[in-house]
């Protein structure tokens, strides 16, 4: 059921439901750290699906994580983030991953899931998230780009950000799933979990990450980089599913472009880690893509694939 | 006819009229590019699926967020989007931009192509992917998706591509820099024309924008796998400001390291994948090599250098 939101339905809604905006949870980054900091001292894990049915393969990369109920406790309200930024093949979050996130969510029993987009539905409709939403009788939460909808948020330890305005909504939930394709970007060559999440940061905010010359400039682009890894710091996912399936690695982001197909769906809660897993698969160093190279550094993930355990299985 | 039918009549003929004379006012605005869209079964069985979609200028940022930069270094002024659809289902998605010049459209083709395609024969040059296909012509570029790669699909989108290289009149011409290319040896489909910087740091990455303000570029790939790029800065003078800063920024760069041999003419570093650049000024172009084998990148610059030699 897709659900288009304005400034009245939205405060409308909260103001029946109750529902106050929550502040410090596990969305937000906590006391002042920046999320992920401490995780050297965990192993970190990623688990990658193999395989053409991409459904299947999704279901593995989280059951080698140790299974949802890791992530999504009984009756949680969860929002889901696919990316939904074009429909060229292989620039957009596979239906078949969707559906099975959407499955996993069920399964641990959660109350309320939820996609939370800015996108219009036209997005939603071709790409064919919407017909998976439907079919699984899910939300599909379609905001105005309304800046009255979004929440400041302070970003702890941001270095080009010192806030960020992400939809309210999403705080109406008890945990988001991150769910990125990766693919190629013209201006900065990846895209992964952390850009993703410039979906649920306003559009205004997201133009203060590009200055004139964000592409080009050097200092601009690594304002966009910084700005990205920042949004990171405001907003932690409690775990990431990437569609590594078929992805675009020419003309990114918006495609049509050469298709590679690795078949994998990776998952982790470590996004450094995931996105330099996923940008190994096209032959990208992470340590040449900055913002994952600024993330690891500022203590947002593990960039060595050598400290990660991946744990890799066909279905 | 009754006086109630007679009413509802003259309702309809005079909305009828309302409706011309808001179209004719302009107000009801359909882009040039309506006339370039293949019409209903132009293509046996591919009838349109929707309305058309346009977008001018900075509206592009609308239509493909986090993309448009580069169709607007190139030079945009708008595209036209319409969707065909043949009785099983199958779909063929159009795109004709509109560039500034027929350069532009050019440059933008071969920043889009993969060199990797087929060649087919469409406008002024065209390349078929597994599921797409650019080609350009005149100051346009067009780009037909299929969304599957079964071959009724792709019959389809060479078809409907074919109606649309048929309504474009004007050929255009290749840019004069491509011929700098020495050819021997040079992989066609690497051949990329480039505007500015984005396109270049998609290419090869310098990590400055000093001394790269050129007015336009042009890549190759060689056979024995060296790539030239030849920098146009439009004057001599212009050139020798732009090469003292970026070699400043070379010579300063943690990216770089100082190479080695070569003649005095020819500047050399090494990056940081352990690939030798070699660089020489040659009139108004600055002449860069690049080649994990050293004398490669030397050898590309110095025939080169013998082809763009020119009063600046």
């Amino acid at each position: 059921m897709a659900m288009k939101i304005g400034r009245r339905e939205f405060f409308k809604k909260s103001a029946q439901a109750g529902l106050a905006l929550a502040v410090g949870r596990e969305l937000a980054a906590a006391g002042g750290k920046p999320a992920g900091a401490g995780l050297a001292a965990k192993a970190v894990v990623v688990g990658v699906g193999i395989g053409a049915d991409y459904e299947k393969a999704a279901l593995k990369a989280v059951e080698l994580l140790g299974g949802i109920k890791k992530f999504v406790p009984k009756n949680a309200r969860v929002a889901l983030l696919p990316n939904v930024q074009s429909r060229h093949p292989g620039s957009f979050t596979k239906p078949e991953v969707l559906r099975a996130v959407i499955k996993l969510c069920k399964k641990a029993g959660a109350k309320e899931i939820n996609c939370l987009s800015w996108q219009p539905v036209k997005q939603w409709e071709d790409t064919g998230l919407k017909a998976v939403i439907d079919a699984e009788g899910v939300g599909l939460k379609l905001f105005e780009k309304d800046e009255a909808l979004f929440k400041a948020v302070p970003v702890p330890g941001g270095l080009a950000l010192t806030g960020a305005r992400i939809l309210a909504d999403l705080y109406d939930h008890d945990l988001l799933i991150n769910m990125p394709i990766t693919k190629d970007h013209a201006g900065n060559k990846f895209t992964g979990t952390m850009k993703n999440l410039m979906g649920l940061n306003s559009p205004v905010n997201n133009r203060t990450f590009h200055r004139p010359n964000w592409k080009t400039d050097p200092n601009d682009v690594a304002h966009l980089e910084q700005s990205i890894v920042d949004l990171n710091k405001a907003v932690k996912p409690a775990l990431n599913v990437v569609d590594a399936t078929e992805f675009i690695v020419t003309n990114g982001p918006f495609g049509p472009g050469q298709l590679l197909r690795p078949e994998k769906v990776v998952a982790g809660t470590d996004r450094v880690a995931v996105d330099a897993y996923c940008a190994g698969l096209w032959g990208l160093e992470p340590k040449d893509i900055v913002q994952i190279k600024r993330a690891s550094e500022q203590g947002l993930g593990e960039i060595n694939l050598d400290k990660v355990v991946v744990r890799e299985e066909n279905v | 006819m009754t006086a109630a039918r007679g009413f509802r009549a003259t309702l309809f003929l005079m909305g009828l009229f309302v409706a011309g004379a808001w179209a004719a006012s302009g107000l009801f605005k359909e882009g040039p590019l309506r006339a370039y869209l293949p019409a209903d079964n132009a293509v046996e069985g591919w009838a349109k699926d929707g309305e058309p979609q346009e977008y001018e200028d900075e509206d592009l940022y609308t239509y493909i967020d986090g993309g448009a930069e580069i169709y607007q270094e190139y030079g945009f002024r708008r595209v036209i989007l319409q969707d065909y659809k043949d009785p099983k289902g199958k779909s063929v998605s159009l795109e004709i931009f509109e560039m500034e010049t027929p350069a532009a459209a050019f440059g933008m083709f071969t920043f889009k192509r993969s060199g990797t395609g087929k060649t087919v024969s469409f406008g002024g040059g065209a390349e078929l992917e597994a599921y797409y296909m650019n080609f350009w012509k005149g100051r346009f570029l067009v780009t037909l998706t299929g969304f599957d790669e079964a071959r009724e699909t792709i019959d389809g989108l060479l078809a409907v591509g074919g109606v649309v290289d048929s309504k474009i009149r004007d050929a255009g011409a290749v840019p004069g820099l491509v011929g700098a290319l020495p050819e021997k040896g040079l992989i066609s489909g690497s051949v990329k024309y480039l505007k500015g910087l984005l396109g270049l740091n998609n290419i090869y990455p310098f990590y400055t924008a000093r001394g790269l303000g050129f007015a336009e570029a042009a890549r190759g790939v060689y056979e024995n796998g060296a790539t030239l790029l030849i920098l146009d800065y439009g004057t001599a003078d212009a050139r020798a400001r732009a090469w003292l800063d970026l070699k400043a920024h070379l010579a300063g760069s943690d990216k770089f390291t100082a190479g080695t041999g070569g003649s005095p003419a020819v500047f050399r570093v090494l990056d940081g994948k352990g690939q030798h650049v070699a660089i020489a000024g040659s009139g108004p172009r600055l002449l860069i090599g690049i080649s994990a084998v050293k004398d490669a990148a030397f050898d590309i610059v110095r025939r080169a250098s013998h082809l763009t030699a020119r009063p600046g």
